[in-house]
C-alpha cells in the first residue's frame, strides 16, 4: 500500500508541469545614428602625403601698381568677366561657426571668410552684396574651381604645394594652426596623446592627413559640424583641425575645450582657378588695402575676438 | 466484420441497406466538406476586408507620415528664424500618425516594425537636438538635421517600405485564397450526383420501377447544392478580380505615386538646404519625378478619374515651379528660390492623390463587400441540402426495403 502511494506520488510529480523559464525582453541593438557619409580612414590620404612637391607655397603674385577702381575692371580681365555677369560667385562654407556659417535666425551666410568674399565683391562692383554664395565641402573645393562652378573659394583653405598644382592662391590672409578639441576632463592634453584614439576630421582637409600621420584612427565626415555631432554623441574622442575652426566648435558646446599647442602651420589663402593670374593679383591688392586701412583687424575682432586680441595681419610674400 | 458486410452484400435487402448507408455518408461528407470550404472562402474575404487591406493601409501611412515629417522638418529649417507654426504642427501630426499606424501594423509583422519602433524615438530626438541648437544660432543644428535625415532615408524609410511590401503581399495572398476555383467542392458534388445516379439505375434494374421519388429529391438537392456553390464561387472570383483591377492595383499605383511625390519634395527642399552642394538631391529629384510622371500616366490608364487628371495637372505646375526654383537658385537669387517653395502646386498634388487613393480603397471594399454578400447563407444552405439529400435517399431506399419484409 505504502509502495503504491509512493509510486503514485512519483508519477504525479513526473507528470506535473515544471516551472517555465521567466520570459525576458531582449532589446534590439540600440540604434546609433552617425552623420551621413561618415567613414573610418585606415589608410592616410595619399594626395598630399605621397611625395609632396616642394615649393615656396605662400609666395603669391604682386598686385598691380595701381589697383583698378571698383566698377572699372580692365577690359578682357577675369574681373571684367565677373563684372559683366553682375555678381561674384564665391565658394564658402555654411557649417563652420565664425568662419563661414548660416545664421539660423536670418538664414544668411556669415563669418570671417564670408565677409572677405563680400569685400572682394565690393572691390569689383562697389557693392558688397553682389556676391552669390555657393556652399562647398572641404573635398569639393578644388573640383568646384576646376569645373568653373565658382570664381573664388574663401573657405579656411590651407595653401599647400600639392594644391598649388590644381589651383592658384592669393597671399596669406590668415595664419591658422592645427590643435585638438576634446570633451572637458578627457585627459587628452594635445596631439601627442591622440595615438590610437578616434579622431574626426573632414575628408579632403589637410587636418585629416596630419591626424592619420600621427597614428590616430581617423574618422572622416563632410563638414566640421558633423565632427562636433560625433564628439557630442561619444562616437569620437577628439576633433583635430585649425584653431579657428575649433574655436567655432567650442563656442557651440561649453563642455568642450581646445588643448595642446599648435602643431602645424595652416596659412589660409583665397583660391582661384589655375592660370587666372590677374584675379590673384587683384585679390592680393584687396588684401593689401585691408591690412592698410585696418579693416583686417576689424574683421578679426568681429568674428575671431574670442580667440584673443587681434594679432597683426600676416605679412604678404610675393614671388612677383 | 468484413465477412458480415460481404454477407450482407450478397442478399438484395442487404445491398439496399448498404447503398442507403453509402448515399447518406456521401451526402454528409460532400456537404460538410463543401460547407467548410465555403466558410474558408468567407474567412479569406473577411480577412481582406477587416485585416489585410487595413494593415496595408497602415503600413502605407507609416511610410507616408515618416517621409512627410522629414520634409516638414527640413522645410522648417529652411525658412530660417522661428520655425513656422504650421510646419511644426505638420511635423508633430506626422510623427503622431506614424506612431498610431505603426502600433496597428505591429500586430502582423513584429520583426519589421521592431526596427521602426526602436529608431523612431532616436530620430525625433535628433530633430529636437537640431532645433535646440538652431534656436541658439549654432550651425551644429544643421548637422543634427542632416544626421536625422540620413537615418530616415537609410534606415527608417527602407524598413517602412519593406513593411508596406509585406502587407500588400498579404492582400494579394488573401485575394488568391478567396478567388481559388472550388475544384474539390465541384468534384465532390459531381461524385455525389454520380452515386445517386448509379443507385437509381440499380433500383430501376432490380425493381422495374422507373423512378424513385426519394432518390429524385436527393438528386435534386445535390444538384442545387452543386450549382449554388459553383455560382457563388464564380461571383466571388469575379468580384475579387474586380477588387484587384479596380481596387488594390489602383491603390498600389497611386500609393507609389504619392511616395514618389513626397520623396521628390524632400529632395527639392534638401537641395536648397545644401545651398550649392546638393547636386545629389537634385539628381534624385529628377529621377524620382520621372518615375512619378510614369506612375501618373499609369494611373490615368488603369484608374481614370477627375482626381487623377487634376493630379497630373498639378504635377505639371509643380514641375514648372521647380524649374523656376532651380533657375532662381542657379542665378544666385537664393531668397527668391526659397520663397517659391511655398507655391501650392505640391500640396494640391498631394491632396489629389489622397482623394484618388480614398476612392480606390472604396472601390476595393465595395467589391469585397459584394463578394461577401454572394456567400451569405451558402454554408448553411449547402448543409441543409446535404441533409435533404441524405433523408431523400434513405427514404427512397427504405420504401424498397419495406417490400422485402
Amino acid at each position: 500500500m505504502r509502495l503504491a502511494v509512493a509510486l503514485l506520488a512519483a508519477a504525479l510529480t513526473a507528470c506535473s508541469v515544471g516551472p517555465t523559464e521567466p520570459t525576458r525582453i531582449t532589446p534590439r541593438e540600440a540604434a546609433a545614428p552617425s552623420p551621413p557619409e561618415a567613414s573610418d580612414v585606415s589608410v592616410p590620404p595619399t594626395t598630399s602625403a605621397a611625395n609632396p612637391p616642394s615649393c615656396d607655397a605662400t609666395a603669391s603674385l604682386r598686385p598691380a601698381a595701381v589697383q583698378p577702381a571698383a566698377g572699372q575692371m580692365p577690359a578682357g580681365s577675369t574681373m571684367a568677366k565677373i563684372a559683366a555677369r553682375g555678381r561674384l560667385i564665391a565658394g564658402v562654407d555654411q557649417n563652420t561657426y565664425l568662419m563661414g556659417f548660416r545664421n539660423s535666425f536670418t538664414g544668411e551666410i556669415e563669418g570671417f571668410d564670408v565677409d572677405l568674399a563680400r569685400r572682394l565683391a565690393q572691390a569689383i562692383f562697389g557693392d558688397p552684396s553682389k556676391v552669390q554664395f555657393k556652399i562647398v565641402t572641404s573635398a569639393g573645393r578644388i573640383p568646384a574651381l576646376k569645373n568653373g562652378d565658382v570664381d573664388v573659394v574663401v573657405r579656411t583653405m590651407t595653401i599647400t604645394c600639392s594644391r598649388l598644382t590644381d589651383v592658384d592662391f592669393s597671399a596669406v590672409y590668415y595664419q591658422a594652426g592645427q590643435r585638438v578639441l576634446v570633451r572637458r576632463n578627457s585627459g587628452v592634453t594635445g596631439v601627442e596623446s591622440l595615438r590610437g584614439k578616434k579622431v574626426c576630421a573632414t575628408s579632403g582637409s589637410t587636418s585629416l592627413a596630419n591626424v592619420t600621420a600621427r597614428g590616430a584612427n581617423a574618422v572622416s565626415v563632410p563638414n566640421w559640424t558633423d565632427c562636433l555631432v560625433m564628439l557630442q554623441q561619444i562616437q569620437v574622442d577628439a576633433i583635430s583641425t585649425d584653431d579657428t575652426i575649433l574655436a567655432g566648435l567650442a563656442a557651440q558646446d561649453p563642455y568642450t575645450e581646445v588643448v595642446g599647442d599648435r602643431f602645424t602651420e595652416e596659412p589660409y589663402g583665397i583660391a582661384v582657378p589655375k592660370g587666372q593670374e590677374d584675379l590673384v593679383r587683384f585679390a592680393n591688392g584687396v588684401l593689401e588695402e585691408m591690412r592698410r586701412d585696418g579693416s583686417w583687424v576689424a574683421l578679426y575682432q568681429r568674428w575671431l575676438g574670442p580667440l584673443g586680441p587681434a594679432p597683426s595681419p600676416p605679412v604678404a610674400r610675393y614671388r612677383d | 466484420m468484413l465477412r458480415r458486410v460481404t454477407g450482407l452484400a450478397r442478399s438484395t435487402p442487404g445491398r439496399l441497406s448498404l447503398i442507403a448507408l453509402l448515399l447518406i455518408a456521401a451526402s454528409f461528407i460532400a456537404g460538410s466538406l463543401t460547407a467548410m470550404s465555403v466558410i474558408n472562402r468567407a474567412a479569406a474575404l473577411e480577412e481582406l476586408a477587416t485585416r489585410s487591406e487595413p494593415l496595408a493601409h497602415a503600413a502605407q501611412e507609416v511610410y507616408r507620415s515618416l517621409q512627410d515629417a522629414d520634409a516638414a522638418a527640413a522645410s522648417a529649417f529652411l525658412s530660417g528664424g522661428l520655425e513656422p507654426v504650421d510646419l511644426r504642427a505638420r511635423y508633430e501630426t506626422d510623427i503622431a500618425q506614424a506612431q498610431a499606424a505603426l502600433s496597428r501594423a505591429t500586430a502582423s509583422h513584429p520583426e519589421l516594425t521592431a526596427t521602426l519602433a526602436s529608431q523612431l524615438p532616436v530620430y525625433t530626438g535628433l530633430i529636437e537636438t537640431a532645433r535646440t541648437n538652431n534656436r541658439q544660432g549654432f550651425p551644429v543644428g544643421a548637422a543634427y538635421l542632416r544626421e536625422a535625415s540620413g537615418m530616415m532615408r537609410n534606415q527608417l524609410l527602407p524598413a517602412a517600405q519593406e513593411l508596406y511590401r509585406a502587407e500588400s503581399d498579404g492582400v494579394a495572398q488573401a485575394q488568391d485564397r478567396a478567388a481559388r476555383f472550388p475544384v474539390s467542392e465541384v468534384l465532390l458534388g459531381l461524385l455525389a450526383l454520380v452515386a445517386l445516379g448509379l443507385a437509381q439505375a440499380y433500383l430501376t434494374r432490380r425493381t422495374n420501377r422507373l423512378l424513385n421519388v426519394g432518390l429524385l429529391v436527393a438528386t435534386g438537392a445535390a444538384f442545387v447544392s452543386l450549382v449554388w456553390v459553383t455560382l457563388s464561387a464564380v461571383i466571388v472570383i469575379n468580384d475579387v478580380g474586380d477588387s484587384r483591377s479596380g481596387g488594390s492595383s489602383r491603390v498600389g499605383v497611386l500609393v507609389d505615386a504619392r511616395i514618389a511625390t513626397l520623396t521628390a519634395r524632400s529632395d527639392e527642399t534638401l537641395t536648397l538646404v545644401a545651398r550649392g552642394s546638393g547636386q545629389n538631391y537634385e539628381k534624385s529629384y529628377v529621377e524620382v519625378s520621372e518615375k512619378l510622371e510614369g506612375l501618373l500616366g499609369q494611373a490615368r490608364k488603369i484608374a481614370p478619374s477627375a482626381e487623377v487628371d487634376s493630379a497630373s495637372r498639378h504635377f505639371m505646375d509643380w514641375q514648372a515651379t521647380h524649374q523656376r526654383i532651380r533657375e532662381a537658385d542657379d542665378a544666385g537669387q537664393y531668397n527668391e528660390a526659397v520663397a517659391l517653395i511655398a507655391e501650392p502646386s505640391f500640396d494640391e498634388l498631394d491632396a489629389d492623390l489622397v482623394r484618388a487613393i480614398g476612392l480606390a480603397r472604396q472601390g476595393f471594399s465595395g467589391e469585397i463587400a459584394a463578394a461577401r454578400g454572394a456567400l451569405v447563407g451558402t454554408a448553411v444552405g449547402v448543409l441543409a441540402l446535404a441533409l435533404v439529400s441524405a433523408v431523400g435517399s434513405s427514404m427512397g431506399l427504405w420504401q424498397r426495403l419495406k417490400e422485402y419484409r
